[in-house]
């Protein structure tokens, strides 16, 4: 062991980090936003009410329980139906059904906030009831049926993010690659028109973007019983298609002009990062706090999330997930358009 | 259409500056005029602008200045129209593409392979054989040869003389962006003057020789020493070697080597540039 061999090579090892910014990123940044984002929606929960939905036909419950309810449970009504929904989503903490002698509160166990909402909700129960009646225990019932568990939640998520990798990364990244070791300039070279070769290109990796969703979905069907609706195939095919489309563009916009994979690499962690962590794919937007709704609500990835879950759970037939189709179509559009204007073969 | 008789490359007056951190005149003022038919080369150290000037012709990069004719179009008339026409085979920058399983005898066949697969007029192959085998060398002499037996034309690089010599209809040899010399390789080595060189080599022959006399021997065109190599060039060397023979003997130096031969375009070069013309590539 020579101290100097020693010295020259741990500040070469130094040196060798602090010149690759993207592991200065990876140690230092990314940790960061995720402590950040994740602290937004998953932080000062106590601070924040219990949202809690009163199915409707137990609005006697809903008027005992409002003024006793205080700042931390926040009431409303909904049919039994979308409160249902809107637990699975995560958009409510707890849905109350029954009467003041009876209640019931509905919970998912696998967030992290359902304790407390039942606790909450608990409380409240009690001073509704007022303090010297006899206490009666709710009962508590779980959604954890399919179509109410996380893995429920999580698969039109991981769809989402299957489909922004294989646009992002198999369109971009292919890109570049072809333009860093001159193959694009050989086909430059040949009649092969931009426009031409950029739609073939797009197309081919579209088609194949179009098969993995299907798979993800087969293997949630067949190992959890994750449950399609009935309807919702034709939505979820528009929506897959429309969301490949979508991040395809946005792969070739990202690799318009990049020279090098670094460049390119460093685009994609601005763009994709945001979106795993913001696209709605492992956890409800409704998490974060108000004034970021704008901004989680115009990511490409929470469209497309959002409106598979919908199909998925049934609450979407193929009209009703034009919205969310016409977004994805109309980023797709865009992105491809100035893609095609600002790419350069060399 | 083209009219025959017409040029297949017809460039005037080409410039080429890039502009970055550093300025680098890559071509400095170029004409260039290639007959449909023949096989035209570019011949130049690294870094001469040959590159440069065929990716110009080629329509891949924009010239700072200059008017370039590709079969009678502009570049900004109609490019696909140009494309239909003309064959690419561009520099070999990367030994690890994803071919790289390929030989480099096999890519640089490959690419000139691609290059003819549209039925081109005109071909354009950017130093196709360097690094090749002296076998792949030759065949790929062979392909060249037989699209221009066909009619095709050509323009191609090289740093290898030897290959501008028996492969070329005609040269240019361009040094610094610029032609320095223009003709068919037996006029380029004709305007040497003579047609032999003769090389004696002896240790200390540097400090010793009388250059002015041997430089005033008849049939002497030109001399000079490289290192304790004498090298003269001459008309006809079986009159020549005994005088020479003779002012080498005199400094009482034992004889090392003799050896002639025929002139060469790399003693056009020297005689042009005083340099020589693979100086420096091993570098780079
Ligand atoms: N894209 C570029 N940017 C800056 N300088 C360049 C570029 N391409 C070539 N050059 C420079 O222009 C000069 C001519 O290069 P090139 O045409 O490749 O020569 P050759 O093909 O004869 O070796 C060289 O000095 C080279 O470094
Ligand atoms: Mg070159």
């Amino acid at each position: 062991m020579r101290a100097r061999v020693l010295r020259e090579v741990g500040a070469m090892a130094l040196r060798d980090y602090l010149r690759t910014p993207d592991a200065v990123f990876w140690t230092y940044g990314f940790p960061l936003i995720m402590a950040l984002v994740l602290g937004l929606a998953f932080g000062e929960r106590g601070a924040q009410p219990s949202r809690v939905a009163v199915v409707a036909g137990a609005e006697v419950l809903h008027a005992q329980l409002e003024p006793v309810a205080g700042d931390a449970v926040q009431i409303e009504i909904d049919t039994a139906e979308r409160a249902q929904r809107r637990l699975v989503l995560g958009s409510i903490d707890a849905v109350l059904s029954g009467s003041l002698d009876a209640p019931v509160v509905t919970i998912d166990p696998s967030r992290p906030d359902a304790e407390l909402a039942e606790l909450r909700l608990e409380s409240a129960l009690r001073r509704a009831r007022g303090e010297l009646a006899d206490a009666v225990q709710p009962r508590i019932e779980s959604v954890d049926e399919p179509g109410g568990r996380y893995i429920d939640f999580l698969l039109p998520g991981l769809i989402g993010i299957n489909l922004m990798g294989a646009g992002i990364y198999g369109v971009g990244y292919n890109v570049v690659q072809m333009r860093v070791k001159n193959l694009l300039r050989r086909i430059w070279v040949t009649p092969v028109g931009r426009v031409e070769f950029l739609v073939a290109f797009l197309s081919s990796r579209l088609l194949l973007a179009l098969l993995p969703p299907f798979v993800i979905l087969a293997f949630g069907m067949l190992a959890f019983g994750v449950p399609v609706a009935p309807g919702a195939w034709a939505a979820i095919a528009v929506l897959v298609l429309a969301g490949a489309a979508a991040f395809s563009g946005f792969g070739l916009l990202l690799a318009s002009r990049a020279r090098t994979l670094e460049t390119l690499s460093g685009l994609m962690n601005v763009v994709m990062l945001p979106m795993w962590l913001c696209g709605g794919a492992f956890f409800s937007n409704d998490r974060f706090p108000a004034v970021l709704q704008p901004l989680v609500r115009a990511l490409p990835l929470t469209w497309l999330t959002d409106g598979l879950r919908s199909a998925m759970l049934g609450a979407t037939d193929v009209l009703a997930a034009w919205p969310a189709t016409a977004l994805l179509l109309a980023f797709a559009a865009a992105t491809t358009t100035l893609a095609g204007r600002l790419f350069r073969w060399a | 259409m083209t009219r025959t008789g017409e040029l297949a490359i017809d460039v005037c007056g080409l410039r080429k500056v890039y502009r970055g951190r550093r300025e680098v005149v890559a071509v400095a003022e170029l004409d260039l005029q290639v007959e449909r038919g023949e096989v035209f080369g570019l011949l130049g150290p690294n870094g001469a602008g040959k590159t440069t000037t065929v990716e110009i012709c080629e329509g891949l990069v924009e010239p700072t200045a200059g008017d370039v004719r590709i079969l009678g179009r502009r570049w900004s008339d109609d490019p696909r129209a140009i494309r239909q026409r003309i064959g690419v085979s561009l520099q070999e920058t990367r030994p690890d593409a994803r071919y790289g399983q390929l030989s480099g005898g096999q890519r640089q066949r490959l690419a000139v392979a691609t290059a003819l697969a549209g039925r081109p007029e005109l071909l354009f192959l950017d130093e196709p054989t360097t690094g090749l085998d002296p076998q792949s060398r030759r065949s790929l002499w062979e392909v060249v040869r037989s699209f221009r037996a066909a009619g095709g034309t050509v323009l191609l690089t090289t740093h290898y003389m030897d290959e501008a010599a028996v492969l070329c209809d005609r040269l240019m040899i361009v040094d610094h962006g610029r032609q320095i010399a223009l003709g068919t390789p037996r006029e380029l080595i004709a305007s040497l003057g003579a047609g032999h060189v003769v090389e004696l080599e002896a240790a200390g022959l540097a400090g010793r020789v009388d250059l002015g006399r041997v430089a005033g021997t008849e049939g002497v065109v030109e001399c000079e020493l490289v290192g304790d190599r004498l090298v003269a060039t001459v008309e006809r060397p079986h009159r020549v070697v005994p005088d020479l023979l003779r002012i080498v003997e005199a400094t009482g130096l034992p004889l090392d080597g003799l050896a002639t031969r025929h002139t060469s375009l790399e003693d056009v070069f020297v005689h042009l540039t005083g340099r020589h013309l693979r100086d420096g590539q091993e570098a780079s």
